[in-house]
């Protein structure tokens, strides 16, 4: 065990929730008992079935977190309990899944399959494994019905916490074709989480508002303008006054952002209100009640910056802590964590995830000691 | 708190806002058909000439994508950043907890007096 683990295991007593934590596939071919025979030629075609746009120089599964034998970063949940559970003393771990990009594949019906498919895999695969683990329903969002049909039948699984699609799509989600998403999640007391990815990939929109950009690194440096746009869209169209219940978890955007988008949406509040009489109190109040954000890749100021602006975001109720592993860019919770005072840092690490997806009532702390 | 003689009934006219210079303070006099209002020119937002602003209605709460029209000629509408202003309290429709101080207005011998 390394020093940060043993670190992390002084300082998170009351316990560590990841909220991104990322399961993947041996291969295409554990898709096939899941999925119509008809879509079968297509998983093991080169990029048929996840179209990418910008070259990334460093792979995005880290090659230190493979469990052996050639297979990717994530694909066995025996290796990925030891290499990141264990060893950073994680209570409970919300599977993100992979493959989150079918919603920019040009074909709504094969999408939904690939979807559909994963989603058994990983109830079948990873969630009987180990009781750490909590599940997403990955949905396509080409087709809002459809996606909406994959959450009803699954969301009555008990392992089930949350939605996922990327954060990435073709128009805003506040758009009221993305309803029956909504009203899915609603309808089976699930979260709804937007995760980055796809962004210029496949029918999406370019990377950035002015186009393809010419590096990965000039991609990832503004990346959150995805979370940014989708969260604006969301508020101002009043998807949170037509859906009262809903929580959308924002994930992998960083959190900088958030109170320059706050601070922003009230101010021209004030001016331009009567284009959404439907608003009843401020953006950033309906943000702070209803909207969450995840952690990494947490910006790297200095500390003291960095508390100033989970404070100013109101990070005692909107933000939890993630990894992202066994992606290249993960944070591992002592880095994150311990910049943080104790109050910020409870909040973070373990309460916030734990009030959202009702975990409260579960133990999440083995017994016989903290974790 | 004293009187101040503004201006002849007859030189505002309907729908007009006529700014004068009361007791130091530069202040709007609005004649919407029924009633004078007096309103400081003054956004409390940056300072704008606030009355300078058209008057008009706004969309009053509503459901998502319902459009309700109301409130008409009982809005000043700044015209640097859009604040809104309710006439008859002097309350941003936006965020009431900003206000533009209003005056009680009387006739008196055909002359509008603003209490200030």
């Amino acid at each position: 065990m390394d020093v940060s683990a043993k670190k992390s295991k002084s300082s998170l007593k009351q316990g560590l929730i990841d909220c991104d934590f990322h399961q993947t596939l041996k291969s295409f071919d554990d898709l096939k008992p899941y999925m119509p025979r008809v879509w079968w030629p297509r998983l093991s075609e080169p990029e048929a079935t996840l179209p990418i746009t910008i070259f990334k120089p460093v792979p995005l599964s880290r090659r230190d977190a493979s469990p052996g034998n050639g297979l990717p970063p994530g694909s066995d949940p025996e290796y990925a309990k030891v290499d990141a559970l264990d060893r950073y003393n994680i209570s409970k771990a919300v599977l993100t899944g992979s493959l989150l990009t079918v919603s920019a594949h040009n074909n709504p019906d094969y999408a939904a399959a690939v979807a559909s498919a994963f989603n058994d895999y990983t109830l079948d695969h990873w969630i009987p494994t180990d009781d750490r683990f909590l599940a997403s329903i990955l949905v396509a969002t080409q087709d809002p019905i459809l996606a909406a049909k994959e959450i009803d039948r699954l969301g009555s699984h008990p392992k089930v916490v949350q939605v996922i699609c990327t954060v990435s799509s073709r128009e805003p989600f506040g758009q009221r074709r993305f309803y029956p998403i909504y009203e899915a999640c609603v309808r089976n007391n699930l979260v709804l989480a937007l995760h980055g990815g796809g962004e210029g990939d496949g029918i999406n929109p370019p990377i950035s508002a002015v186009g393809t950009p010419t590096t990965n690194f000039e991609r990832h440096n503004i990346l959150a303008i995805h979370h940014m746009s989708q969260l604006n869209s969301i508020v101002c169209e009043g998807v949170f006054e037509t859906f009262p219940t809903l929580k959308v978890v924002f994930v992998e955007g960083g959190l900088a952002w958030v109170p320059h988008l706050m601070w922003r949406m009230d101010k021209n509040f004030k001016g331009m209100r009567n284009e959404v009489p439907w608003l009843k109190k401020k953006p950033s109040e309906y943000i702070i009640e209803h909207c969450r954000f995840t952690t990494q890749p947490i910006e790297e100021p200095n500390n003291e910056e960095l508390i100033q602006m989970f404070r100013m975001m109101r990070a005692e109720k909107t933000v939890m802590f993630a990894t992202d592993y066994p992606h290249w860019d993960n944070d591992t919770p002592t880095f994150v964590l311990n910049k943080l005072p104790e109050d910020l840092r409870r909040r973070v690490a373990y309460e916030n995830a734990a009030e959202l997806y009702q975990l409260n009532s579960k133990p999440l702390v083995k017994e016989g000691g903290p974790l | 708190m004293m009187k101040h003689d503004a201006v002849g009934v007859g030189e505002v006219e309907i729908g007009d806002c006529k700014i004068l210079k009361i007791g130091g303070r530069s202040i709007g006099i609005y004649y919407d058909g029924e009633k004078y209002f007096a309103i400081r020119n003054v956004c409390p937002h940056e300072q704008a000439e606030l009355c300078k602003g058209k008057i008009t209605g706004t969309t009053l709460p509503s459901k998502p994508h319902e459009y309700i029209y109301g409130m008409d000629g009982e809005v000043l509408v700044c015209p640097w950043h859009g604040w809104e202003f309710n006439i008859n309290d002097g309350k941003c429709i936006g965020d009431p907890k900003y206000k533009v101080k209003t005056y009680e207005v009387s006739i008196e011998n055909n002359r509008i007096m603003v209490q200030m």
